[in-house]
């Protein structure tokens, strides 16, 4: 321990440097403008009351207000009730500011929404690249048939494009087809993945054909046996795969910023943050941060929850 | 049965390879026609232009900007986030105590939503309310100040306005880069030093190798060979892509000077928001063939490899 002290000082200047980014985001979509400006209040800041300037102004009473308010007043003239309502509106606007930068981020926009839209999304592409990847994968490892060969090159060849790259020619054919702003061009291009296929291929090579020939010798059919059979012995890789996909497009930005335009109702958690951004004034830091929180935990908690599995799982889906 | 059997492969096989068609092979060959003409969304004719796009892609200055910064950033980021990787899994690995907890922390920028943390980044990097220029304020008046001379001219005028300044960009984004990607690369580094015999160690002492750094240079590096053909080829890949960081804090026109103007923001901006499809498709092309290039060159390591040992 004491010999290797210095191992430790290096490191933990690393993990500050690492961590720093997400300290700040955490601490200041607790904190209040002010405290954000002045850069004081720790941690936590000091969670004294403040007021939405913004709210007060909304409720400010109008001649009807202080009408239909003069009966919970009486014998008092329009300039006072006028005062009382201001008084109270202020109050019911006042919070805390850890509430009030929570409640802006699901408010100001639909954050609820776009978090609902981002596991729609990473939902259905995970579920049909199983759904497309495993058949494939497990006829390329056990079944004998003419022109395997050429499909595993095609596989091989295909590895070697990132989708990414070929989002412009994407684009132009789903606009071609009127698909642009859809759930279906958000899924669409990643329906296929051929990483996919090579990872659970690797995988059921490493299955004993006595297994499937068994199954056969039941009168399972060959799709029967990719599901019943084949699926369940490869839960470890499937696993690794859900891990190494969900994280990709959980956090995909360049996807659907290209497809999704101006359609809010469409937008992923990282597009709804970008536009959250850009109509800010600048005094909204704190709700920007919440919501930045709101979309960057989901994956971090279950992460620090199965750290194992999701090194696991990433390692595995690089090193085959 | 025979027959059956293969009736049954095509079967489950024929989604994928339809959709390997369509979806990775048909755009391949799209963007490579395409790169040839002046097509543009909305416009249902369109000319065929020969090389006019791939010659501007060579003597035009913004795309003579666009491949200094999608280079620079390659070369930065490549070699100090591997270098990094691999100096941090094996000073993690000597460790007995804390391992996990260094290891957790590393990797949480691997999973975070990079666009939301390039905007925590943005507010680090503010130049009057960042945590940045604050922290770099307090070493005002201390020995820093003579030593360093950055420091003295920030003390003595402002701090840098990191990413408003064309000096500065591009390395904000490499740093943000490396910041993000080393932590998996440790990752990479660590499964792969599970693999290295004990056995090589006592040999290699036994052959006289006294010191940490021969150990390392007879046994670990070599032992590791395959591990960073690859860690290499995928960061290479990944940096190539860089978009999210550049597209959060310049959405318009690739940061000052076009300092940061890299290729995946070229192919959004000239083909998705220009409709310049034409434009877009030659950097699109481009591209794919420096991955291709990338990843030939891996491979061929990787076989070479397996030949020698």
């Amino acid at each position: 321990m004491t010999r290797d002290w210095w191992k430790h000082l290096i490191l933990t200047l690393g993990a500050l440097i690492v961590i720093a980014p997400f300290y700040m985001m955490v601490s200041y979509s607790f904190k209040s403008p002010g405290e954000i400006d002045r850069g004081e209040g720790g941690f936590f800041g000091r969670q004294e009351m403040m007021v939405d300037e913004r709210c007060v102004k909304l409720r400010d009473p109008n001649r009807d207000d202080i009408a239909a308010a003069a009966l919970r007043f009486p014998n008092q003239t329009d300039a006072q009730i006028r005062d009382a309502l201001v008084a109270e509106a202020t109050a019911e606007c006042s919070m805390r500011p850890v509430v009030f930068n929570y409640t802006k981020a699901f408010t100001e926009a639909p954050l609820l929404r776009y978090l609902l839209n981002g596991i729609l999304v990473t939902a259905s592409i995970f579920f049909i690249q199983v759904l497309v990847a495993v058949p494939a994968a497990y006829a390329l490892a056990k079944l004998k048939f003419w022109g395997r060969e050429a499909v595993f090159s095609l596989v091989l060849f295909c590895l070697l494009i990132p989708v990414h790259a070929i989002a412009l020619p994407l684009y132009i054919m789903l606009a071609k087809l009127g698909l642009t702003n859809t759930y279906a061009a958000l899924v669409v291009p990643w329906t296929i993945s051929v990483f996919g296929i090579f990872l659970m291929r690797q995988f059921f090579m490493t299955v004993p054909d006595d297994l499937i020939d068994a199954a056969r010798m039941d009168g399972m059919g060959e799709f029967t046996i990719v599901w019943r059979v084949m699926l369940p012995t490869a839960i470890p890789a499937l696993l690794a795969f859900a891990i190494f996909s969900i994280v990709a497009h959980w956090n995909d930005y360049f996807w659907p910023r290209i497809v999704v335009t101006g359609n809010r109702d469409l937008f992923t958690p990282p597009l709804g943050l970008r536009e959250f951004k850009g109509d800010g004034d600048g005094s909204f830091f704190g709700p920007m941060m919440a919501t930045a929180t709101v979309i960057v935990m989901p994956l971090i908690v279950a992460f620090l929850l199965a750290q194992k599995r999701f090194i696991e799982g990433i390692t595995l889906s690089g090193m085959k | 049965m025979e027959r059956r059997q293969r009736r049954a492969a095509w079967a489950l096989t024929l989604p994928a390879v339809v959709l390997m068609g369509v979806i990775l092979l048909l755009p391949v060959t799209v963007a490579a026609v395409l790169s040839f003409t002046d097509f543009s969304l909305g416009n249902d004719s369109f000319n065929w232009v020969g090389f006019k796009n791939y010659d501007r892609l060579f003597t035009r200055s913004t795309y003579a900007k666009m491949f200094v910064a999608t280079f620079t950033y390659v070369v930065t980021v490549v070699p100090i986030s591997v270098g990094l990787g691999l100096g941090a899994a094996l000073l993690i690995q000597s460790l007995g105590r804390f391992r996990e907890l260094y290891k957790t922390i590393y990797f949480l920028p691997v999973m975070a939503t990079l666009l939301a943390m390039s905007i925590a980044w943005e507010f680090m990097l503010h130049p009057s309310i960042g945590m940045i220029n604050r922290t770099l304020e307090l070493g005002c008046g201390t020995v820093l100040e003579q030593v360093w001379p950055f420091m003295a001219n920030g003390c003595a005028k402002t701090f840098p306005v990191w990413l408003g300044d064309k000096r500065y960009a591009i390395w904000v984004i490499c740093f943000i880069g490396i910041w993000q990607g080393f932590g998996f690369n440790m990752v990479l580094y660590l499964a792969g030093l599970t693999g290295v015999h004990r056995e090589l160690y006592h040999a290699a002492e036994m052959d006289g190798a006294k010191s940490g750094w021969e150990r390392f240079r007879l046994v670990t590096w070599p032992a590791l060979g395959p591990t960073t053909v690859f860690v290499v080829t995928i960061s290479c890949i990944r940096a190539f892509q860089v978009f999210d960081t550049v597209e959060a804090f310049w959405p318009q026109g690739g940061g000052p000077n076009k300092s940061t103007y890299v290729m995946m923001f070229a192919i959004f901006e000239k083909g998705v928001q220009q409709n310049l499809i034409g434009a877009g498709a030659s950097i699109t092309v481009m591209f794919l063939v420096f991955v291709m290039i990338l990843t030939l060159i891996q491979r061929w390591l990787v076989e070479r490899k397996v030949h020698y040992g």
